[in-house]
């Protein structure tokens, strides 16, 4: 290889490095829909900066060793080292300082900003250094949310108040699941016997979207949620229309619906609150017109697609525990409709 | 090629081992050796795998003890004391036929083999029979399939009886081949190795009846 | 005098080809003892094992090129994600290094004949090969495991996973496990008991040391694996309840008992590679490993400090910050015998006169992926971070990184490194590049966008993903490049099958080796040396004076050893000569014994207990028949 040639090799290597760091930024400030790099809270903000230095040494260190690779491929008809040369003890020394005595220093900095500061961060406060308490229940593969002390309970959508400390119970009512919102707080996991705590928090309104993420059977894949959180005034108004009984239907169909959901299995495993259905298996459905989602997040709620759930749950959801329920096209219809109707 | 004493190499004393098949030849060869023969060896990493069996089942134990309230649970009488240290403490006294066992084969001393092995048989056997009734007398009072203190006791006992059983015939075994073939460089070094299953098995089983009977201690 | 000598000697290797002479035909290489011929069984059937694995891998890849996909249902796709791991791990990674690679070559590189046990030896290749048709039973059936490697519970109780695709798993784990305890005690006491006169411990090349690391490690890991698979088991089959938080028992027993030995296992998987890279370098920069002592401390450092650590893939399940910090601490540690290896092969590159052929450069590339996958898991080591991106694709770039181009990258370098010494021909330079090349290039485009979406929120083990989330270019992205990986391992493939067949011949030592296999023919004869080797040194082959000395006792006749089938054993630790062992030489016992145990476990998973009995009956009668034959000399 002539050197002319050599020289272009690397210009070209360093350019496509530069084209490759622009993609990478461009991907990571774009999407930040379910992001731990958009953080929403001062936890979640503090663990993207141990990130980014994190990132930063370990960039100098690998390019650091590439360094000395690419300088072997470089000087491979020499033996010895540049300036150095072939003393034993300067590369036993290298090996030293760069095995043992910087990874010391790097690791002990590492070690004490993480594990000894922001531990205690992203560690639940006890309980009582918190404004609210909130049971976040998993299921495969839904979320059962309860507010205690009020009669509220919700399915795969959580409602905060901005800038208020949440103590999240987190339990399951079946295998293991993890309740995840990277962009509000770090993962826990919901094991049967254990009642784990995480503190949630948001420091600014908007919905967040978060996923279960310990594999938890078939339909793993399509167990999300979101998290609203809103301004005080908002979230006591929408607490208290969920702790308040269902909305009785106006329309006909929608009576009619009422009537055709509870003479079935729907009843026996959905509650909606004032009524007769108190079926505990599924997610309580009083409020669910007011859910912007369903199916575990992964649908948006609206009449067709409602619709379409309740007719066909397999086909959007292969596995899931709700049947095909085996009833006509009408009425399908009219529980769509009555269902509606639940704001 | 039978019956001699073992040959050298051209270049100096090295013992052909495998050709000691009379007890005299097969004691020489155990005394010329320097380090322990490869079947020392073998049995000795097979144990520490054994022996970590058992530290996991009986870390697993004490992990379940911390995970309940009351232990064993409400409704299962503690263990009673008494005939399982008993029981452990004649096993324990095998170690002495075993060892004697060991010395005479390394001696070449086949009936004095023969004897403190079939000794240390009938003993074990006693223990076994014992242990299994006791283990029946236990599953009458309450079940694995209860709780997970059930599980993890029932199970805990049922291996080490299991490694009980395992070298009741491995005794049977040796003793035959000892008996039949004769104190062979092989066979020397087979009852050097049961007596070292025996010692761990012993050690063993004072550990597991200490953790079975921890509740009541 | 001379030609007497000559005619005595040449006497001598005539009778040691005909005692050692290999049975011909399908029942000599199912009776075979040879631990050459043991380790190209294991070979070949690691490589059909590393296929199935691949497919799967494809599968997983192609099902997410795109959101919605429907290249696999949910529940296939559970299955293959999950056979795909445990394939890779226990059917494909542990057999070809230990089995294949170990088997081969730590005989010949310590001057012995064969391992300690050679009968014991063929009996971990057939349970290997009896576990591998077990658990793909399962999945030819339509029930393979399907609740991931480590397959946590309650989803894998029966209440949970009422089919038999667990038992598949947990019969199936416990088998595989009796394979790998037999062959790490053949190991060990071939390493310890075996090695030429002269090798003392501190002369053992870094290879061995590597591997006596690795079979510790397994020794004591693997019990807990099967102790944690045996409640598994009971729980599903016999209702027992270690698991069961209902009665008393503890979802996080598994984890806890799983990871101590899921743990070590990884390190385990990467050791032997650290062996291989210390075989490679030394011989392609023509000079001394730097700080060898060192080198060889930190291998087993790492193994041991390896058992340490579990806990650090549990920092979410809610334990008190003691605790993970502990274990966080503990993690970190790790990083120094690492880096101490690492700089050593670095130093070593840089300071030797490199040669970059194609086992150096695949040497290379495991350099920089042990490198990338490390630092990615110091990073994990923060435990914050590690509670962000835990069960995310962060972990699974992390560990394919480790993993794949850390713990492959060398087998796949040292098959081209000892084709040669194999085969007694050389493989094709230029393509044996080329497949370096588009496998470095398809793993860095798999597995690097992989950390990009775990921080950007994608879970793992998620069967499909919607669209507007920013993973859909990733994921496509990732897929091609798995196809570039496949094609640079069909590659590897294709260029070692037609050299085997068209390479041209070379010679006994065509890299100018350190270490003893290359001072035997290619292929080695089944005796593999004619007279045991004297070493002085951990660089046997660059002693010369020593193997002139070698050279001249075969021209005597001089210690042949060519009355049986005999080899050398010597003391442990300064390797004086102490006795002449004898070693068994085909038997058929082996392969029944563990067609026995395979018919144990099938019944078992068929809850015919007492037909399973009737198997571990028929075992102990086949085990005795084992025994009965007392390895004789002549």
């Amino acid at each position: 290889m002539t050197i002319r040639h050599r020289a272009r090799c690397r210009l070209r290597r360093v350019r496509g490095l530069r084209g490759l760091v622009l993609v990478v930024c461009l991907l990571l400030a774009g999407c930040g829909k379910q992001s731990i790099l958009s953080p929403r809270s001062p936890q979640a903000h503090d663990i993207r900066t141990l990130w980014w230095w994190m990132l930063a040494v370990a960039t100098i260190v690998f390019l650091g060793a590439l360094g000395m690779l690419g300088l072997a491929w470089f000087r491979r008809g020499t033996p010895g080292l540049p300036f150095f040369g072939e003393r034993e003890h300067v590369s036993q020394a290298l090996v030293l300082i760069f095995g043992i005595g910087i990874p010391l220093v790097v690791l002990v900095t590492l070690f004490g900003a993480s594990d000894v500061y922001l531990v205690g961060q992203t560690s639940p406060p006890p309980a009582r250094d918190t404004a609210m308490t909130i049971d976040v229940i998993g299921h495969q593969w839904w979320w059962e949310v309860r507010y205690p002390g009020t009669d509220a309970v919700t399915a795969n959508e959580i409602h905060i108040p901005v800038d208020t400390r949440v103590n999240v119970v987190a339990t399951t009512a079946d295998v293991i699941h993890s309740f995840w919102v990277p962009q509000l707080a770090r993962k826990i996991d919901e094991i049967p016997g254990r009642h784990n705590r995480v503190l949630l928090f948001a420091s600014t309104a908007g919905r967040y979207r978060g996923q279960c993420s310990q594999f938890c059977g078939f339909q793993h894949a399509n167990m999300a949620l979101y998290v609203i959180a809103q301004p005080r005034a908002a979230f006591n108004a929408w607490l208290a229309n969920m702790a308040s009984p269902a909305v009785s239907p106006t329309t006909p169909t929608a009576r009619a619906g009422e009537q055709i959901f509870m003479a079935n299995q729907c009843a026996s495993c959905h509650q909606i609150r004032g009524t007769s259905a108190q079926g505990l298996v599924g997610p309580d459905l009083t409020h669910v017109a007011s859910r912007r989602t369903l199916a575990g997040a992964e649908i948006r709620n609206t009449p067709a697609e409602l619709r379409r759930w309740i007719a066909d749950p397999q086909a959007i959801k292969p596995g899931a525990r709700m049947p095909d329920l085996g009833l006509s096209a009408t009425d399908y219809d009219d529980i769509a409709a009555y269902l509606e109707g639940l704001h | 090629m039978s019956g001699v004493s073992p040959r050298r190499l051209a270049s100096g004393r090295v013992t052909r081992s495998a050709q000691a098949d009379r007890a005299a030849a097969a004691a020489l060869v155990a005394r010329q050796r320097r380090s322990a023969p490869n079947g020392i060896w073998g049995m000795a990493l097979f144990l520490c795998s054994e022996i970590t069996i058992f530290g996991t089942m009986i870390s697993s134990y004490f992990y379940l003890e911390s995970d309940n309230k009351h232990w064993p649970p409400a409704g299962i009488k503690p263990p009673s004391v008494t005939l399982p240290l008993i029981a452990t403490g004649v096993l324990v006294l095998t170690i002495v036929p075993m060892f004697l066992a060991s010395r005479a084969a390394r001696r070449g001393a086949r009936p004095a083999v023969l004897g403190f092995v079939s000794l240390a048989l009938v003993v074990q056997c006693a223990y076994l029979a014992v242990q299994i009734l006791l283990f029946r007398h236990d599953l009458n009072q309450f079940r694995p399939q209860d709780t997970a203190y059930g599980s993890i006791y029932f199970t805990l006992l049922a291996t080490h009886h299991a490694h009980v059983l395992l070298g009741i015939l491995l005794d049977v075994v040796v003793l035959a081949y000892v008996a039949i073939r004769g104190l062979t460089n092989y066979w020397l070094t087979a009852v050097r190795n049961l007596a070292i299953y025996w010692y761990v098995v012993n050690v063993i089983a004072i550990v597991v009846v200490l953790t079975q009977l921890s509740p009541s201690l | 005098m001379a030609t007497t000598s000559t005619r005595n000697a040449e006497a001598q290797l005539d009778l040691l080809e005909r005692v050692w002479a290999e049975r011909k035909g399908l029942l000599g290489w199912i009776t075979t003892t040879d631990h050459k011929r043991i380790g190209i069984m294991y070979f070949f059937t690691a490589l059909v094992m590393f296929g199935a694995g691949g497919v799967e891998a494809l599968l997983i890849r192609t099902q997410l090129i795109g959101p919605h996909q429907t290249v696999l249902s949910p529940q296939a796709y559970d299955e293959v994600f999950t056979m795909h791991g445990i394939t890779m791990i226990f059917l494909f990674v542990i057999p070809m290094t230990t089995g294949a690679f170990g088997n081969y070559l730590i005989p010949l590189m310590i001057g012995a004949r064969d391992m300690a046990f050679p009968r014991l030896n063929a009996l971990s290749y057939w349970i290997y090969l009896g576990s591998a048709i077990f658990m793909y039973a399962g999945l030819a059936g339509g029930h393979a495991p399907n609740a991931g490697w480590f397959d946590y519970v309650p989803l894998a109780s029966k209440t949970y996973d009422p089919g038999n695709n667990i038992d598949f798993y947990g019969w199936g784990l416990i088998f595989n496990g009796i394979s790998s305890t037999a062959a790490s005690i053949n190991f060990i006491v071939t390493i310890f008991k075996l090695r030429a006169p002269g090798m003392s411990l501190n002369r053992m090349p870094l290879f061995c040391f590597a591997f006596l690391a690795v079979s510790f490690a397994l020794l004591f890991a693997l019990p807990s694996l099967s102790v944690a698979a045996l409640f598994l088991e009971l729980d599903r089959n016999l209702g027992f309840h270690f698991y069961d938080a209902a009665h008393g028992g503890d979802p996080l027993l598994w984890q806890n008992l799983f990871w101590i030995f899921g743990h070590p296992e990884v390190y385990i998987i990467i050791l032997p590679a650290f062996g291989i890279a210390t075989a490679i370098i030394p011989t392609f920069t023509h000079r001394k490993m730097v700080l060898f002592p060192l080198v060889a401390l930190a291998e087993i450092l790492v193994a041991f400090l390896g058992f340490g650590v579990w806990v650090h893939h549990m920092f979410t399940v809610g334990y008190p910050t003691l605790v993970t910090v502990y274990f966080a601490a503990a993690s970190l540690i790790i990083v120094i015998p690492s880096g101490i290896q690492l700089f050593s092969w670095i130093a070593t590159i840089l300071t030797g006169t490199p040669e970059f052929k194609t086992p150096l450069l695949w040497i290379v590339g495991f350099i920089v992926y042990f490198m990338l996958g490390g630092l990615s898991g110091v990073a994990l080591a923060a435990i914050p971070f590690d509670q962000q991106v835990h069960d995310s694709y962060f972990i699974i770039a992390h560990f394919h990184f480790v993993i794949f181009g850390a713990a492959v990258f060398p087998i796949l370098g040292g098959m081209y490194f000892w084709f040669p010494k194999l085969t007694g021909r050389m493989y094709h330079e230029g393509i044996g590049k080329l497949s370096f090349w588009t496998t470095f290039i398809g793993t860095f485009v798999t597995f690097f966008p992989m950390h990009i979406l775990g921080l950007l929120g994608m879970p793992r083990r998620i069967y499909t993903y919607p669209a507007g989330m920013g993973w859909t270019f990733l994921n496509a992205l990732e897929s091609v490049g798995a196809y570039v990986l496949a094609s640079g391992l069909v590659l590897i493939v294709l260029n070692l099958f037609i050299s085997y067949f068209r390479g041209p011949v070379c010679e006994a030592d065509p890299w100018e080796g350190d270490t003893l296999e290359w001072s035997t023919s290619s292929p080695p004869p089944a005796y593999n040396f004619p007279v045991i080797p004297t070493v002085s040194s951990p660089y046997p082959m660059w002693d010369k004076e020593d193997r002139e000395l070698d050279k001249r006792r075969l021209e005597r006749g001089e210690g042949l050893m060519a009355t049986g089938h005999e080899t050398l054993a010597t003391t442990m630790q300064d390797a004086e000569v102490d006795e002449i062992l004898s070693m068994p030489s085909h038997s058929i016992w082996p392969p029944v014994c563990a067609l026995m145990l395979f018919g144990i476990f099938a019944m078992l998973l068929l809850h015919h207990y007492w037909i399973a009995f009737g198997f571990g009956v028929a075992g102990g009668l086949a085990l005795i028949s084992w025994h009965d034959k007392e390895a004789h000399a002549g």
